[in-house]
């Protein structure tokens, strides 16, 4: 298998996009990424295939077929092009695709454009399209939610592992700390913890979701998009900045109705997802110095943090309570502001993760920079867990 | 006519599925037969959701995992004033959904 690299990146700004069309989303990370890597747009591009990652943007936007749209808007023509859809892990499951393009030796250079315009719909329109990725029969008709769900595993976990509303706000004020220095992140404010867990009004300031999830608990809901060029690394010489690696990615899917599984409290693909990335890259939990870890809810990213193995079962809240997943701390965990500040527009997402992790790899990312970072890790979550990808990029030494 | 909830045994292997599966998730037959599936519950977690999706008109609405004396474990809806993980339930089963010109049935969970 031929080893492959990031060699460009792009984002957008995440929030609340004003005018434009999905296209226009995509197309703004799509140049920035080609830009980063000097690559021409027009003619002589090079670029082989362009894989599209979105969950919602035939039923959010009305619009299907969403690659094959984005090639001609970009003038990429006659490369391939497909849209992938994976729930919110689209994102890595196009990397994931890309990845394994080139390494089959099909493709030299591939684009990846995650996005999502899922701001164009009313709240409730919007909790039940994510809904859809449920089971149809034993869940969906219910009337649950991701929320719900998240809810129902929070209950369990604190009942199992004496974690506290107070240890989820730890987690999202630090997270949301991080987001101030990401220029692209959807929120850029800190919620003060002593306001938003013991104030007298905190149940205002802060109310339940679904309890006990609270506001402060939750990811916001976004527009935004991320792109990377992916390039066989014995072909990256003519991009301008050197490549950073894709070491490792690992997948793996879990049961679809949630209450079939056999420990209620695991998130079984997160973990054989992380190991199948581990083995790929040679490497071990021991060796990532910062981590972009799916937080849709802030239970999801203590007990991420247990499943990859950066902490023993059941003290992933005590490692957040000691600032050992702050910037500076042991392993740093979600340094863009993660779903929680940096926002959650479904299909960018998996990519975005991957876009943070070069800019800490290359050492771009100012305000928020982990020192001397090598080797990074994302897990990206689709449905409640029941389908994941974790990848692992690595800086090549000179 | 009284409407029922099922379980789906395996005809080869005995292993009981909830919902169902095309393909045994034991020995992988694809025979089943349909048991019906009420009775006593515990509950094993539960939530109170505020932010309902299109075509719930409530404030709020309870949920529960539990599991029946079978072994079995399941999602549903939850009506119960103060839920406590370990508490004995009874399963029921009502309208979860209002559809137009089709109402879904499934799991309510109430105190016995």
């Amino acid at each position: 298998m031929r080893e492959v690299g990031i060699v460009g990146v792009g984002h957008s700004k995440f929030g609340k996009m004003s005018g434009g069309t999905f296209s226009d989303l995509l197309s703004m990370a799509a140049v920035q990424a080609l830009d980063d890597a000097g690559v021409k747009t027009g003619m002589g591009h090079g670029i082989d295939q362009v894989f599209v990652a979105t969950m919602g943007a035939g039923i959010l936007n009305k619009q299907s077929g969403i690659a094959s749209a984005l090639v001609d808007y970009l003038n990429l023509r006659p490369a391939m092009a497909e849209t992938i859809e994976n729930g919110p892990a689209s994102g890595a499951s196009a990397i994931k695709l890309g990845y394994m393009a080139i390494a089959s030796g099909m493709c030299d250079c591939v684009l990846v454009v995650g996005g999502e315009m899922m701001r164009v719909v009313s709240g409730w329109e919007g909790t039940d399209f994510v809904a859809t990725m449920l089971h149809p029969e034993a869940e969906y008709n219910y009337g649950l939610t991701l929320p719900a769900f998240a809810g129902l595993f929070t209950k369990l976990c604190m009942e199992k592992y004496g974690i506290t509303e107070k240890d989820l706000s730890i987690v999202a004020v630090k997270n949301h700390e991080n987001a101030v220095h990401n220029p692209v992140a959807h929120i850029n404010v800190v919620p003060n913890l002593y306001c938003i867990t013991e104030d007298e009004d905190a149940h205002i300031m802060n109310p339940y979701v679904a309890e006990p999830l609270r506001m402060y608990h939750c990811c916001p809901v976004s527009d935004g998009s991320a792109a990377v060029l992916l390039c066989a690394m014995d072909k990256a010489d003519r991009f301008i900045k050197k490549p950073i690696k894709i070491a490792g990615i690992g997948s793996a899917t879990d049961t679809h109705a949630v209450a079939e599984r056999e420990v209620p409290t695991d998130l079984l693909a997160v973990r054989l997802a992380a190991q199948m990335a581990y083995k790929m890259a040679g490497l071990t939990a021991q060796d990532i110095d910062v981590a972009e870890l799916h937080d849709a809810f802030q239970i999801l990213e203590i007990v991420e943090s247990e499943e990859v193995g950066f902490f023993k079962r059941g003290e992933g809240h005590i490692a957040a309570r000691n600032g050992e997943t702050k910037i500076g701390g042991i392993i740093p965990i979600n340094t863009s502001g993660g779903l929680k500040a940096k926002g959650h527009p479904l299909g960018a997402t998996g990519v975005s993760q991957v876009v943070e992790i070069v800019k800490q790899l290359r050492g771009e990312a100012t305000g928020r920079q982990v020192e001397g970072a090598k080797a990074g890790l994302c897990v990206n979550f689709g449905g409640f867990g029941n389908n994941v990808v974790a990848t692992i990029l690595t800086k090549e030494e000179a | 006519m009284e409407e029922k909830m099922y379980a789906y045994k395996c005809t080869a292997c005995g292993q009981l599925h909830h919902p169902k599966h095309y393909v045994c998730k034991k020995c992988g037959n694809r025979k089943f037969e349909e048991v019906v599936l009420d009775g006593d519950v515990t509950l094993v977690t539960y939530t109170k959701v505020y932010n309902l999706p299109e075509g719930y008109m409530k404030p709020y609405m309870g949920f529960g995992i539990v599991k029946f004396t079978n072994g079995l474990v399941v999602t549903g809806q939850l009506e119960v004033e103060n839920p406590e993980i370990g508490m004995k339930l009874m399963s029921t089963v009502g309208v979860v959904k209002e559809g137009i010109g089709k109402d879904y049935f499934g799991f309510i969970f109430k105190a016995i």
